[in-house]
């Protein structure tokens, strides 16, 4: 639990984070940044444990710390410091040895797209190079565990595409464990592995985007007409049903099928739409079980 | 990717993990140390941003510049007759007042304006090993003020032929280094103290000058109105430390400063309070500061 006074910021924040991409999800003041701030060890919990790379954050931080790379969500850095002296700072405070804190700042700012741009002061940089630039400091000292934060704020649909690709091919070929925090959807759907989903400062939902969109089992029905008729039918044979609207959810059921098609005839309905269960990302988001 | 027989060729060596060694924590320290203090004198950075550290650094040397070249060019000057090692101090209190106004915040402010502060913290840095590489940078800095010329003026004497005698040398040397200590611990402790409170340069400049001036004036003006006793001018921060660096080359200053009727040990708890004092506001604005937004 982390409180900001009377404020609570995070409480019933229980969820494993494994290996890969995982996207924190929520809306702004869900407690997506206090949660990396409390990995970081920047913040103190009341209560609760955490564990990050096998350490608690409050008492490993600094050796901790070492193999952690993190972009803040902030644009704000030294603006009359080139690209590649801000990037190969980092990279020493990280304990690289100099030499090999210069070759990675520049090896990192060819890697995001600034090879050309790396010896530009940030102050002259747009906010697209700018998150370049962090997320260039945040692995140039080849960490075990990245953190982004808010990494496409402020990006055009371009640069957002050409940023999402970047992190994908980040977590998937160059071994580094990435936690993205984003409030947009579909940013977590295209480069996650595994998502949690934070609101209020508690964790809605926390899993693999595989198991989120495998859902319940059973059918979804969408008829155009009578379907509370044809829910009555249905669970006069046995079956589970939750009607919202003109859409049916059936639980799982030997003949299920054959009782959908049955039914529909015998009511004469038109059926608009016959699936497996399944779930968004935004079903689970929005609370909603289809 | 292939090209002509004995032509160049493009080896697209992708991303490399990197296996080698890597320093230990403590070398964080040393390195944002480092770091600063090229900051604070405006290396690696723009020509603007070297014009004040330079001129405060000609305003501190001049007056040794002077005397090695009086000293070199007119035959039997007597040696006493310029600058003394004690009185260097209180000739060079403008550009300490410049450096530690105008100069050393550079080492904290932008760091919580930049949001850098949270960069720092969020790698093997933990809010104390970020005061120490900021001290360390401030007061390296300050030292090449407050020690430098001294230092410059003795090796010229010395190699002119005008030094102390070869017994002296030695213990000139150590006076030297601990006038140097003790004045840039004051003036580091008093910037990062000021420092502390904003980020923004403008306000810690003018704090700082309020900070060494104001109290000056006050409190002289009480002790000589109202009889106040001579110890409040403890406060009188520039003076108190030229006091101390008199005393420490064993000189007596006659210009009938309060602080001049006190004990040593009295003028030295009293630097040292102020220098305990400076750094531990700071440490405790620190403590709490919000670092990670």
């Amino acid at each position: 639990m982390k409180r900001y006074g009377r404020t609570v910021a995070l409480a019933g924040l229980d969820a494993d984070i494994g290996p890969g991409i995982t996207g924190l999800l929520g809306s702004n003041g869900a407690g997506k940044t206090t949660f990396i701030s409390l990995a970081l060890g920047l913040r103190s919990r009341e209560s609760g444990t955490l564990s990050v790379l096998g350490h608690d954050p409050a008492v490993a931080g600094i050796q901790m710390r070492a193999r952690i790379g993190y972009s803040p969500e902030h644009h704000d850095l030294p603006s009359e410091l080139a690209a590649t002296d801000l990037v190969r700072h980092l990279a020493e405070m990280h304990l690289l040895p100099r030499r090999a804190a210069v070759q990675r700042a520049n090896d990192a700012l060819w890697l995001v797209g600034l090879g050309e741009e790396r010896f530009r002061p940030v102050g002259t940089m747009s906010t697209g190079q700018r998150q370049r630039v962090k997320l260039a400091s945040a692995i140039a000292h080849d960490p075990e565990l990245v953190l982004l934060d808010e990494p496409t704020d402020g990006l055009d649909p371009v640069q957002r595409t050409e940023m999402l690709d970047l992190i994908r091919r980040i977590g998937t070929e160059f071994g580094m464990h990435i936690v993205v925090s984003s409030h947009h959807l579909e940013e977590v759907e295209r480069v996650c592995d595994a998502v949690v989903i934070v609101e209020g400062g508690e964790v809605v939902h926390a899993g693999t985007l595989a198991d989120v969109r495998r859902g319940p089992e059973g059918l979804v029905v969408e008829v155009d007409d009578r379907a509370e008729e044809l829910a009555a039918l249905l669970t006069g044979s046995g079956f589970e049903v939750t009607v919202d609207g003109a859409v049916l959810l059936l639980s799982a059921g030997d003949g299920v099928h054959d009782a959908v098609r049955d039914a529909v005839a015998d009511l004469g309905i038109g059926l608009r739409r016959l699936g497996p269960r399944g779930r968004t990302l935004e079903d689970v988001y929005l609370g909603v079980d289809r | 990717m292939s090209a002509e027989p004995g032509g160049a060729r493009l080896f697209d060596l992708g991303y490399r993990g990197y296996d080698g060694g890597r320093e230990r924590p403590a070398r964080a320290i040393a390195t944002l140390a480092a770091f600063s203090a090229r900051r604070v004198l405006g290396l690696g950075r723009g020509g603007r941003h070297k014009v004040l550290p330079a001129i405060t650094l000609v305003i501190a040397f001049l007056p040794a510049l002077v005397s090695v070249a009086f000293s070199v060019i007119v035959e039997d000057l007597p040696i006493d007759d310029l600058i003394s090692y004690g009185e260097y101090t209180f000739i060079i209190g403008s550009a300490l007042a410049v450096f530690t106004s105008l100069i050393a915040p550079e080492a904290l402010c932008p760091d919580r304006r930049s949001g850098m502060l949270g960069l720092y913290l969020a790698g093997p840095l933990d809010r104390n090993r970020y005061l120490v590489s900021k001290g360390i940078a401030v007061f390296a800095v300050m030292l090449l003020i407050t020690a430098g010329p001294l230092l410059f003026m003795l090796t010229a004497f010395v190699l002119a032929g005008h030094g102390p005698a070869a017994g002296d040398a030695p213990v000139l040397l150590l006076r030297i280094v601990a006038s140097g200590i003790v004045t840039a611990l004051l003036y580091a402790s008093l910037s990062m103290a000021v420092s502390s409170f904003t980020t923004r340069r403008a306000a810690a400049a003018v704090a700082t000058i309020l900070l060494l001036f104001v109290p000056v004036s006050v409190v002289r003006s009480a002790i000589e109105s109202t009889g106040a006793p001579n110890a409040l001018d403890l406060l009188s921060f520039p003076f108190v430390v030229a006091e101390l660096s008199y005393r420490i080359f064993g000189e007596t200053p006659d210009d009938g400063a309060p602080v001049e009727a006190l004990s040593t040990a009295i003028v030295a708890g009293g630097v040292a309070a102020a220098i305990a004092a400076g750094f531990l506001v700071c440490w405790l604005r620190y403590r709490r500061l919000e670092a990670f937004r």
